[in-house]
């Protein structure tokens, strides 16, 4: 197997508020293979965007910092980067797509310079060629009209569009990872599946790999090879995705899957099966957050050393990493 | 767009219409007889006569403002009861000065108080952003004749690198002209910075905290581009807003102004003709300063239709 | 889709401080601004006991005297204490400005509920607005007042003329907001009078951005007040006023300098100081309106 693309090692981003330091992203690391789809889930909070915007180097610097850890690039160190060479790889060899398409785009620039701004950038290119390039990427993304398209403005575009429009301006230098943030949550169901199999095609004729980050185990289910769990700004769980589908070994990952509601259920089922299942408490503060593994406080299955040390990431099957002190004592699941 | 600008143009008008009316009513608001306060404590009946004759005030109100209307439109503002000089004649001699004073203002002020903004906002919290806004406070607070003298006593006295007063038309050479007309320009400047800096600021803050800014960013653009190409462009709308809007603090400063230099401006001719009643000339210089304040603000509206291409289609 | 509990990573408040101390440390500008203020209030008002002589007592036989143990500030072409003179011509600052942002304040607010929540009323109001404001406020203030005997009450009705539009656009806005809440529609449904509405729900949310306001028009005030007496539009020249004694100083500038500056540097304290209260106050009274204005 060749070595990862991209390799996160323990990393560590803190933000230093006048309330105390929040530690979004407290020790996390995890591997993207070239051309693979790893799907990042968990709810809101948990820390996801934040290791994304931490391998952009993005994360606001106005109170964010990332601590420690080392994200590697094809090899390469990114954390040591100076910013010259940071910026020739954002955008050119990773890019990342964000979930609000609606405000996302310059509101008084055509749609068209906005892609054209990426390959002058990078690529070099004259004003007319790089508009060219622009008008072609619009086209590979199933824009109607795509020339008459690019000398829009983004409020002249629909939601969807737009998020086209994303996707071109990522895709114009042939990355060769894409960050995706959410690039569904604020659209449409109808549009949500167009936009993802627009992503995977692209990803098809590019042989990008894909980090596509969401709260939706759904979508994960339908375009992820690999997934990542997690909580509270910590890696709880990781397997190919029909591995941890088919048997969840974290509490919170259990906890997940069994509070999606259904809609199949036979009319003569127990009343308790009708209930909602939810995971009882709320996510900790990131501020001050207590010794012990994050998600104790709200485990069914808690015993005392869970709650003095965070547990250690095992291998419980071949490619399935847990970080629980008692994933093999959990009693089978009660699947619907 | 052009429906836009249309709907500006009518707008316009009702503004037009009201100021007309205002300075019409001018003469008529205070108590007593306008004739007698404009002939002045030491008139005789015989003067009062003469100034109730000279403005039409024997006639009734109505009357008096279509008569008056009807020379507006004709571009004839009147007689000046000092002087008797047709009001346009006096306005149109004491032009240039005033003129070259907001110019020199405006482009001073654009030029220095936009990137302060700019760089205050970027760096928001810092030693620089609390310079600039600090700078910003005293510009506001501290009138502009106390800078006026301050800085001639600096620059003139003192130091005497330029002189006290006085202006010196462009005619006679760029260097003097200059050297005449850089401390009063940048007196009134200083104001109008502060407001534009605060604005400058604020819209910059308001337009780096969107999503589109950190889509630039994750481009791979450099901080000047993303500063100048996305964040600037759209700050631009507000901030040319009030740049519109404060041209009428700069006009209220230029009377000031002109008197603390002794240019024989606009200003200079308003105080005058305050001090000797002389109402026509008081009369048609509003109505020249409004107009003024108007077109500008029509100019920022069609300003609007090249920087907001939401309000082009 | 999972239901997942959406709650972001929130700071926990932190402990409720009601330390006097901590306050100023929180809020400086208001701090040094206020205490600036109550300085020059308290000199104003204190005039006769700190020092100085009547201010219009006149002595020409020691006119134009420099600062000296007698006179602090030195004397002008009448022989006049400019230090009396100077402390007194506060008086009239304050006094101006307190008034004008008083009454702007209080006719603004009458014009601005009523246009705001009456359409009718509300297009005539606004075209009237514009056009006041399109008129620079210096030059109206001066032409009313070249039609009337010189006087406080004169300079105080015309200064505060200008400063009226911007009050009622101001209420105004809010007044439209607030209209469209349903909570207005509920107490219309019940029968609540006008201005029982009027009174009750759209004036105490018109209130904090008002009394920012009305700061800045007191700093507003005080400095066309002292423009006006400069240009001898203003405060009658027995009084003194800090832009009348500016003024008189004209012809001396260049020997004497000290006697236009020193009535300048107090008339820019004192205005920086009540800026410093009104950015202070925005910033206490609503964050959010700090990064608008």
């Amino acid at each position: 197997m060749s070595a990862p693309v991209l390799a996160v090692s323990t990393l560590r981003t803190y933000f230093y508020t006048r309330d105390g330091v929040v530690k979004a992203v407290d020790g996390v690391s995890l591997s993207l293979d070239r051309g693979e789809t790893l799907g990042v889930v968990g709810e809101s909070g948990c820390g996801k965007s934040v290791t994304a915007l931490s391998i952009m180097r993005l994360v606001p610097s106005a109170s964010g910092r990332i601590v420690s850890g080392s994200i590697r690039f094809d090899g390469k160190e990114l954390l040591t980067l100076d910013s010259a060479a940071m910026r020739a790889i954002r955008g050119n060899r990773i890019s990342m797509i964000f979930q609000e398409p609606m405000t996302s785009l310059n509101p008084v620039m055509p749609v068209g310079n906005q892609i054209a701004e990426t390959v002058a950038l990078h690529q070099h290119l004259p004003p007319r060629a790089a508009l060219d390039r622009a008008v072609e990427m619009l086209a590979l993304v199933k824009m109607p009209e795509p020339r008459r398209r690019a000398g829009e403005y983004p409020h002249q575009l629909s939601g969807g569009m737009r998020q086209r429009v994303m996707i071109a301006i990522a895709m114009a230098c042939t990355p060769t990872i894409l960050i995706a943030d959410e690039p569904t949550t604020a659209l449409d169901v109808t549009i949500q599946a167009q936009i993802l199999d627009l992503m995977l095609e692209m990803k098809e004729r590019t042989g990008a790999a894909v980090m596509l980050i969401t709260h939706d185990l759904g979508v994960i289910a339908e375009t992820a090879q690999r997934v990542v769990v997690m909580y509270a700004g910590r890696k709880v769980e990781e397997a190919p995705v029909k591995a941890l589908f088919a048997r969840p070994r974290h509490p919170y990952t259990r906890g997940l899957m069994t509070s999606i509601p259904r809609l199949n259920r036979a009319p003569d089922e127990s009343a308790r099966a009708h209930r909602l299942t939810e995971i009882p408490g709320v996510v900790p503060s990131l501020i001050d957050m207590a010794e012990g593994c994050t998600f104790a406080p709200r485990c069914p299955y808690a015993s005392e050393q869970c709650r003095v040390a965070f547990p250690p990431e095992v291998e419980a099957a071949p490619g399935h990493f847990v970080a629980c002190w008692n994933h093999d004592a959990l009693p089978e699941m009660v699947r619907a | 767009m052009h429906v836009f600008l249309i709907r500006r143009l009518l707008a316009a008008v009702p503004v037009i219409v009201v100021v007309t009316i205002f300075v019409f009513a001018l003469l008529h608001l205070a108590p007593g007889d306008p004739a007698a306060i404009i002939a002045g404590d030491l008139a005789t009946a015989e003067d009062v006569a003469k100034i109730r004759a000279k403005l039409g005030l024997d006639q009734p109100l109505l009357i008096q403002f279509f008569t008056w209307i009807g020379q507006l439109v004709r571009g004839d503002l009147g007689n000046s009861i000092f002087s008797a000089h047709p009001v346009s004649e006096l306005i149109g001699q004491r032009l240039e000065p005033t003129l070259s004073l907001t110019l020199m203002t405006l482009f001073i002020s654009v030029l220095l108080a936009v990137p302060l903004g700019v760089i205050a906002a970027w760096r928001v919290g810092s030693w620089i952003d609390r310079a600039v806004m600090g700078f910003a406070v005293f510009g506001f607070s501290v009138p502009g004749f106390v800078i006026g003298y301050v800085l001639i006593w600096l620059f003139a006295i003192e130091l005497d690198w330029l002189p006290v007063q006085g202006y010196t038309p462009l005619s006679k050479g760029v260097w003097p002209w200059l050297s005449n007309i850089l401390l009063p320009s940048i007196t009134l400047a200083l104001a109008y910075m502060a407001l534009i800096a605060r604005i400058t600021r604020a819209a910059m803050l308001e337009t780096l905290s969107q999503d589109y800014i950190r889509t630039a960013h994750a481009k791979g653009l450099a901080t000047e581009d993303v500063l100048r190409r996305h964040a600037l462009r759209n700050a631009a709308i507000p901030i040319v807003t009030v740049i519109g809007i404060g041209v009428a603090l700069l006009i209220g400063g230029v009377v000031v102004t002109e008197s603390v230099f002794a240019i024989p401006g606009l200003g200079r001719l308003t105080v005058d003709a305050i001090l000797r009643r002389d109402y026509p000339v008081i009369q048609g210089i509003i109505l020249v300063f409004s107009g003024a304040y108007v077109v500008v603000n029509l100019v920022v509206d069609m300003l609007y239709t090249v920087l907001d291409p939401r309000i082009r289609y | 889709m999972t239901s997942a509990t959406a709650t972001a990573a929130v700071a926990v408040a932190p402990p409720a401080r009601s330390t006097f101390g901590a306050f100023v440390r929180r809020h400086p500008t208001v701090m040094i601004g206020g205490a600036l203020l109550l300085v020059i209030v308290l000199a104003s008002i204190a005039a006769p006991w700190l020092g100085t002589v009547d201010p219009i007592s006149i002595d020409p036989s020691h006119r134009l005297r420099g600062p000296s143990a007698d006179n602090w500030f030195g004397t002008d072409r009448f022989g006049r204490d400019l230090y009396s003179r100077v402390i007194y011509g506060g008086r009239i600052s304050l006094i101006v400005g307190l008034s004008v942002a008083a009454l702007a304040t209080l006719i603004g607010l009458a014009i601005g509920l009523v246009s705001g929540y009456l359409r009718a009323v509300d297009a005539v109001v606004m075209r009237v607005m514009d056009g006041m404001m399109a008129i620079p406020a210096i030059m109206l203030a001066i032409a009313l007042i070249a039609l009337s005997k010189a006087s406080v009450l004169i300079v105080i009705v015309a200064v505060t003329l200008p400063e009226v539009p911007r009050v009622v656009r101001l209420v105004r806005s809010i007044v439209l907001t607030i209209r469209e809440q349903p909570y207005i529609e509920a107490a219309t449904a019940i029968g609540t009078s006008v201005p029982r509405i009027m009174l009750r729900h759209l004036l105490p949310n018109a209130l904090p951005p008002l009394i920012v306001q009305a700061t800045y028009i007191c700093a507003s005030a005080v400095l066309i007040e002292a423009a006006l007496s400069f240009l001898g539009a203003g405060t009658p020249p027995e009084i003194p006023s800090w832009g009348n004694i500016m003024a008189e100083a004209r012809p001396y500038f260049q020997l004497k300098p000290w006697m236009v500056l020193l009535p300048g540097v107090f008339l820019a304290v004192t205005v920086l100081a009540i800026n410093l209260v009104g950015d202070g106050l925005r910033d206490m009274l609503d964050p959010r309106l700090a990064r608008r204005m």
